[in-house]
């Protein structure tokens, strides 16, 4: 739980608090010697992106041999048309 | 709809890393060393210390940062023998110390003072191995109760350690743990880890774990 804070944090670091309802994905990397269960970091932190100040963001994971844990994209939702 | 895609690639430990790093720092300033027991709950960390602070206590100058969840338990049993004892801010339910944690619970002492810091982590052989406290090194502690296949379940907590004691020797005659295989496993996962086989009940072995730790505290970069 305390790793899907720190995503939280980092999320709201790179896109500013009051962005965050509009946060519509979060990528991450997660390496399988990483020390993470994966399904139990998704459930953490799918629970923390369904409640305020988040929106319901997904939580996209991608799974690499090392042993890295990393935030790779936000996907941020601008609103109106694209033209 | 526009949605736009921000490229962050940063680390999850990033934030944690650079706190670490603050305090090997502040430790190293002031030639102290620190090391972070890691263990499963029950393999006798507080027993380890409590022993060691009260046999070295004349000694080295030790402190201790605890880490129990939900008790104050380990600190009364720690607070017999040494007064730099500090209580990390552990939430209910956590697994594992964070490098924040400690980093505020150091600021309780005066390093100038001190020769070992001893951050007792929670019990957990996960999570813990995952987060760098700015320790100089880690030592897995694990006991003859429990499998010696411990090293092969989680081997990650032995690949990052650089010590293991295994606790507890006194009951090798009463369980079917075989210390060679126990070795061989973690070596498996670590060729360089380094053994002590302590009863921390009974004094056995415990000479040893104090030459090590004096030998620490002469020369801390030695760790």
């Amino acid at each position: 739980m305390s790793l899907a804070l720190e995503i939280c944090r980092i999320t709201e670091e790179q896109v500013g608090r009051e962005t965050l309802p509009r946060v519509r994905e979060v990528g991450l990397l997660v390496g399988e010697d990483s020390g993470v269960e994966p399904e139990n970091l998704e459930f953490c932190l799918q629970a923390l992106l369904d409640h305020p100040p988040f929106e319901g963001a997904r939580v996209a994971m991608s799974l690499d041999p090392g042993d890295d844990l990393r935030v790779t994209y936000l996907e941020v939702d601008d609103g109106g048309s694209t033209h | 709809m526009a949605v736009r895609r921000i490229e962050v690639r940063e680390r999850v430990m990033a934030k944690n890393d650079e706190l670490a790093a603050d305090i090997r720092r502040r430790l190293g300033t002031h030639g102290v060393t620190s090391l972070n027991l890691v263990s499963s709950p029950g393999s006798g960390k507080t027993t380890l210390l409590e022993r060691t602070l009260q046999e070295l206590g004349p000694e080295l100058r030790m402190a201790v940062v605890t880490g129990d969840v939900q008790t104050e338990n380990d600190a009364d049993r720690l607070a017999r023998w040494t007064e730099r004892l500090v209580h990390a801010v552990v939430t209910g339910g956590a697994c594992h110390l964070d490098a924040r944690q400690v980093g505020t619970a150091l600021h309780e002492l005066e390093l100038a003072d001190l020769d070992l810091v001893f951050v007792e982590n929670v019990g957990n052989l996960v999570c813990p191995a995952s987060w760098d406290l700015g320790e100089t090194a880690k030592v897995v502690v694990f006991s003859v109760t429990e499998g010696e296949d411990k090293p092969l379940k989680y081997p990650k907590m032995f690949r990052v350690a650089r010590y293991a004691v295994i606790n507890k020797t006194d009951l090798l005659p009463y369980v079917p743990f075989d210390v060679d295989k126990a070795v061989a496993f973690a070596r498996e996962v670590n060729p360089g880890l380094e053994f002590f086989f302590t009863s921390a009940l009974t004094g056995e072995g415990m000479e040893r774990w104090y030459d090590f730790l004096r030998s620490l505290a002469r020369a801390p970069a030695r760790a």
